[in-house]
């Protein structure tokens, strides 16, 4: 019974650590770009570290590139 | 049971249909600012219900993100934005030394009496100042519409530069006004420089 439990909890464990490395790989994927693309629109860089933020992360990130003014400017709205 | 399970999928359902159309708009958004037209933005995020799954909008965040904005073309092809060299080598050379390396020779009539300012190179700059002399660098130019500092000159390669450092009485350099924001000028060819209210002829010793 011991050894059961003890096998549940390390195949848990390993769950949650290989959820972990997957979620940090996919987000490393993902702020590598956004980090490029907010230092052209003129904001700081780290602003794409909230991909590391699960589920709602991303939609930080493009929330303020999508609703605020980048400070580097944007392309006119005539030209669009 | 099998209810609440449909209640989760099917809220599950509504939150990613929100998120979708939320993504979708903020991504139409950000590629309009870019210059790029909107609805790309729009159809990358939409391939992601299709069969390709997540990679193909993936590999177009990255080119998004490495990509030449057409916005960048519009800013360098504005009127009036400041031409960028294309390298250095578009710049304008540096004035060239000049073989002749006498000392410079500032002198004039101050309210005090004559001045004679000497500037043999030994020090790379001087401070002009209607204070008394404190230091080896500091030329005094005993008057009261000289400031305490006035100007700074530099001597290099031969040549003799002047720079206004905003007093209120002024630098003009062969009747021309310099200004603090003109920086410092080559002043190797003028004739006469004016401090304050004070003359002084530039000649080499």
């Amino acid at each position: 019974m011991d050894l059961i439990a003890w096998l549940l909890g390390l195949g848990v464990s390993l769950f949650i650590f290989g959820a972990v490395v997957l979620h940090l790989l996919t987000a490393l994927v993902l702020i590598i770009p956004t980090w490029r693309i907010c230092t052209r629109a003129g904001f700081s860089g780290a602003l794409s570290l909230f991909h590391l933020v699960p589920l709602i992360g991303p939609f930080i990130v493009m929330g303020v590139l999508a609703f605020s003014d980048w400070p580097n400017g944007e392309a006119p709205a005539g030209k669009r | 049971m099998g209810m609440e399970i449909l209640g989760l999928v099917g809220l599950s359902s509504v939150f990613g249909l929100i998120g979708l159309v939320l993504a979708g708009w903020m991504a139409w958004r950000i590629v309009e600012k870019s210059g790029l037209p909107g609805w790309a933005g729009l159809g990358a995020i939409l391939l992601t219900l299709t069969g390709i799954g997540t990679i193909v909008p993936l590999i177009l965040l990255w080119v998004f993100a490495f990509m030449r904005w057409p916005r960048d073309e519009m800013a360098s092809a504005a009127p009036g934005a400041p031409a960028r060299p294309s390298s250095p080598a578009a710049l304008p050379p540096p004035p060239a030394a000049l073989a002749d390396r006498r000392p410079w020779r500032l002198s004039g009539l101050s309210a005090s009496g004559p001045v004679a300012l000497s500037m043999d190179g030994t020090q790379p700059t001087y401070l002009l100042t209607g204070a008394a002399v404190h230091q080896a660098n500091e030329l005094s130019v005993p008057d009261p519409t000289v400031g305490q500092p006035h100007a700074r000159l530099f001597v290099s390669g031969g040549r003799l530069g002047l720079e206004d450092l905003g007093t209120p009485g002024g630098t003009r350099i062969d009747g021309a006004r310099l200004l603090p924001g003109h920086g410092p000028r080559d002043i190797s060819a003028a004739r006469v420089v004016h401090v304050g209210t004070v003359e002084l002829a530039l000649s080499r010793a």
